[in-house]
């Protein structure tokens, strides 16, 4: 198996992005291949959940190649839920691996503004079980909401401590210009104050608005490559060493012991097993938050923390910019935001950003390490990728 | 006739399903049978749901899972004012959805 | 003479007791002071609605337009027994609401804009209106219609409306939705709150005057530029929030 490494990257602001589609996924490409120097690239891999639904928009990587025009490059769109990004970068990975190509651009792009919140919400609401879940009017935020409600049970997690990932993750936000909520929030506001809870109000008990991500448009692009070509962009090099996916029943209900997020154990423990690194070494982290729950227990299935401690950590401020191990320093997909398809993306874009030094006011000292986790469904499916600095 | 939901237990195993599976969890055999599933069990967790699709009209629900006597589990709507993690439930059989054309029927738990 | 048929075109105004001012703590830990304005500030108040009719989206354009010429219209006083509050962060104007007694009973909710998007301040805005009709003005119920499915969702849902569709609402004649008193109470405790009295030096900054909103909602891009690069090839989409880009400049 060949090396894999990263080339080029490429962003957008996640935000409401008010251009079409095939737009939206070629901008980060373009980036991703001035950033690189590349001007051809013999596959394209485009990760997108729902543009056949909410854009009206099918087969979309054959309008994203022709759009930056690297026909006749090959070009697939990957879908696999909220995971799509880091899936299209398993891709990626496994095309140069195999040595059946050299230069591989992965662009993941989503658009759900487009419409309204409610429409946005049930489109990601299809990716529950369509017989035992979505008939009952199941969304992703009342499984979370479900979910936390044993967490908090069986650990002692309480609201505060979601309250402090949301409060944490706005804070790295404003440190990001790509971020899509640029809005300090304090637990005063959001907790302590008598009008906190109006502030604040019940998504689907006990989580709240600020539990939760926002909708977002936005695009994210790496270019993966081997070491010969990677080393002309003249970048620091950064290695993909590590890729690891694992599923988990699609019901939330069939799981043995619904507090467990075995998928995000599974995977985790693939990625970091290839790369031949432990959790312990990892320096910085991005983690799906899509509700703050999630952050916390995903910190203790990767390996991070022990279970049940990760609020704790968080606690003592081990999670934040400066900490021992800080997770979401982009702001995470509480602050950074959601663009469904592209956040596995972003979450690698993140991370290449830290290990060459390029992240700015968020940057974490010497990260040689990073890692992220990609959380598609409610758990059902999820990918994590380790990478790390060379030299 | 009242209406129940049904279980898929497998003809080698007699592992109960729900929903149903073309393979089976258990021992990956292919061939199941139906059975109702019992009405009544235990709250395991749940919530309260006050952003919904736009296609209720009411504007919030309960939702729950629920472990059944003989130990499936289902996730179904909860009628109940003040839930409790290991309450007893009993459920119903009702129309949970309607999307302007078409009504969906699963399980709809109150206090036992 | 004009004196005297001024004197015909403006409508003699009920006397209406004042709405106390209150203050709340939001999301941002920021402090915001509600309180009512009389005709003397509201041409403190048009200079930061104005922009808000250029703007395109969610509807700020027609309601901005609405709130303009209400504001207008106390201020000239052309509409009866109008009352106008605003709400305040650091003295910048956040939100404006207003609204009007139709009679002892009943009161018209007008409009709610919000200058600050994404901490509920028009949601607290709008609820401060609602309490101005129920416990300040004593009235029986509010009708109110929405302009937006944002306004929709925050009103007729939240507040769970019943339907008076038989009434036309004053603005435009669309069917009205009513808050009754027993709706108002229901919803007391979740949607309804606020301190008083204001800290004086609080209410004091807020008095001093009205100060332009920080991060007003602004244009979109124009959608109907065929492509980004015609009017932005230096990539608006990487541009940090609050900067929007530059219209297209058509060739003649």
């Amino acid at each position: 198996m060949r090396e894999v490494y990263v080339a080029g990257i490429g962003i957008t602001s996640f935000t409401r992005l008010e251009y079409p589609l095939v737009e939206i996924a070629a901008y980060p490409a373009m980036m991703a291949l001035q950033d690189s120097g590349l001007k051809k690239v013999d596959h394209v891999f485009v990760a997108n959940m729902a543009s056949g639904r909410i854009n009206h928009q099918t087969g979309l990587a054959s309008a994203v190649v022709d759009n930056l025009s690297l026909t006749p490059a090959g070009a697939e769109t990957i879908e696999n839920g909220p995971a799509s990004g880091a899936s299209a970068i398993k891709a990626g990975f496994m095309a140069v691996a195999s040595g059946l190509h050299d230069v591989v651009l992965v662009t993941g792009a989503e658009r759900l503004r487009e419409v309204n919140n409610l429409d946005a919400t049930d489109a990601v609401a299809t990716l529950t079980h369509p017989l035992a879940e979505y008939i009952y009017g199941v969304t992703l935020p009342s499984l979370a909401g479900m979910f936390t409600r044993l967490y908090m049970k069986k650990y002692g997690v309480t609201s505060r401590h979601l309250a402090m990932v949301a409060v944490k993750n706005h804070d790295n936000a404003m440190l990001n210009p790509f971020a899509h909520i640029h809005q300090k929030i304090t637990l005063e506001g959001i907790i302590d104050s008598p009008e906190a809870m109006t502030n604040n109000p019940m998504v689907a008990d006990p989580i709240r608005f600020f539990d939760c991500c926002p909708v977002s448009d936005g695009a994210a692009c790496l270019i993966l490559t081997t070491k010969e070509v990677a080393q002309k962009s003249g970048h620091p090099l950064v290695r993909l060493a590590g890729v690891g996916q694992a599923t988990d029943t699609h019901a939330v209900h069939d799981r043995e012991d619904p507090t467990e997020l075995l998928a995000v154990r599974g995977a985790a423990a693939q990625a970091f097993k290839m790369a031949g690194v432990k959790p312990s070494d990892v320096d910085v982290a991005e983690l799906h938050d899509a509700f703050t729950i999630l952050e916390i227990v995903e910190s203790e299935e990767v390996g991070f923390f022990k279970k049940g401690e990760g609020h704790l950590a968080l606690e003592r401020g081990e999670t934040r910019l400066g900490g021992r191990i800080p997770i979401n320093t982009s702001g995470g997909l509480k602050a950074k935001g959601h663009p469904v398809g592209a956040t596995g993306v972003g979450q690698a874009h993140e991370i290449v950003q830290q290990l060459r030094g390029e992240a700015g006011k968020r940057q974490v000292k010497d990260a040689k390490t990073g890692f992220t986790c990609n959380f598609g469904g409610f758990g059902n499916n999820v990918v994590c990728l380790t990478f790390v600095r060379e030299g | 006739m009242e209406k129940s939901i049904l279980g898929y237990k497998c003809t080698k195993c007699a592992q109960v399903h729900y929903p149903n599976r073309t393979l089976c969890r258990k021992c990956g055999h292919n061939e199941f049978t139906t059975l109702p599933l019992p009405k009544s069990g235990k709250l395991l967790t749940f919530t309260h749901l006050y952003t919904l699709p736009a296609d209720f009209e009411v504007t919030s629900i309960g939702l729950g899972i629920v472990e059944l006597d003989g130990g499936t589990r289902i996730t179904g709507q909860l009628e109940i004012e003040k839930p409790e993690i290991g309450m007893k439930v009993r459920g119903d059989v009702k129309m949970v959805r309607n999307d302007g054309y078409n009504n969906y029927y699963g399980m709809v738990f109150y206090r036992a | 003479m004009s004196i005297d048929l001024e004197k015909i075109l403006r409508p003699v105004d009920s006397p209406m007791p004042l709405y106390p001012p209150k203050y709340m703590t939001l999301a941002s830990g920021e402090t915001m002071v509600v309180r009512q304005v009389g005709r003397e500030e509201i041409p403190q108040i048009l200079p930061h609605v104005e922009p808000l009719i250029h703007v395109e989206r969610d509807f700020y354009n027609i309601v901005a337009a609405r709130v303009y010429a209400e504001l207008l219209g106390y201020y000239c006083h052309r509409v009866q027994d109008e009352y106008v509050l605003v709400a305040q962060v650091n003295g910048e104007l956040a939100a404006v609401v207003n609204g009007r007694m139709v009679s002892k009973d009943v009161g018209m909710s007008y409009h709610t804009l919000a200058l600050k998007r994404g901490e509920r301040i028009g949601a607290h805005a709008f609820a401060a209106k609602m309490e101005y009709h129920m416990d300040i003005l004593g009235q029986k119920e509010v009708l109110i219609v929405a302009e937006s499915p944002i306004g929709f969702r925050r009103w007729m849902i939240e507040y769970k409306l019943e339907k008076r569709f038989e009434i036309p609402h004053e603005l435009g004649g669309p069917p009205s939705w009513a808050l009754t008193r027993e709706l108002f109470d229901a919803a007391r405790d979740t949607l309804l709150v606020g301190r008083r009295p204001v800290p004086e030096a609080a209410l004091a900054k807020a008095k001093a005057g009205i100060l332009p909103p920080i991060d007003p909602p602004t244009p979109a891009a124009d959608f109907l530029a065929a492509t980004r690069s015609q009017y932005d090839s230096t990539g608006t989409a990487l541009l940090p929030p609050g900067k929007t880009a530059q219209k297209p400049k058509r060739s003649e």
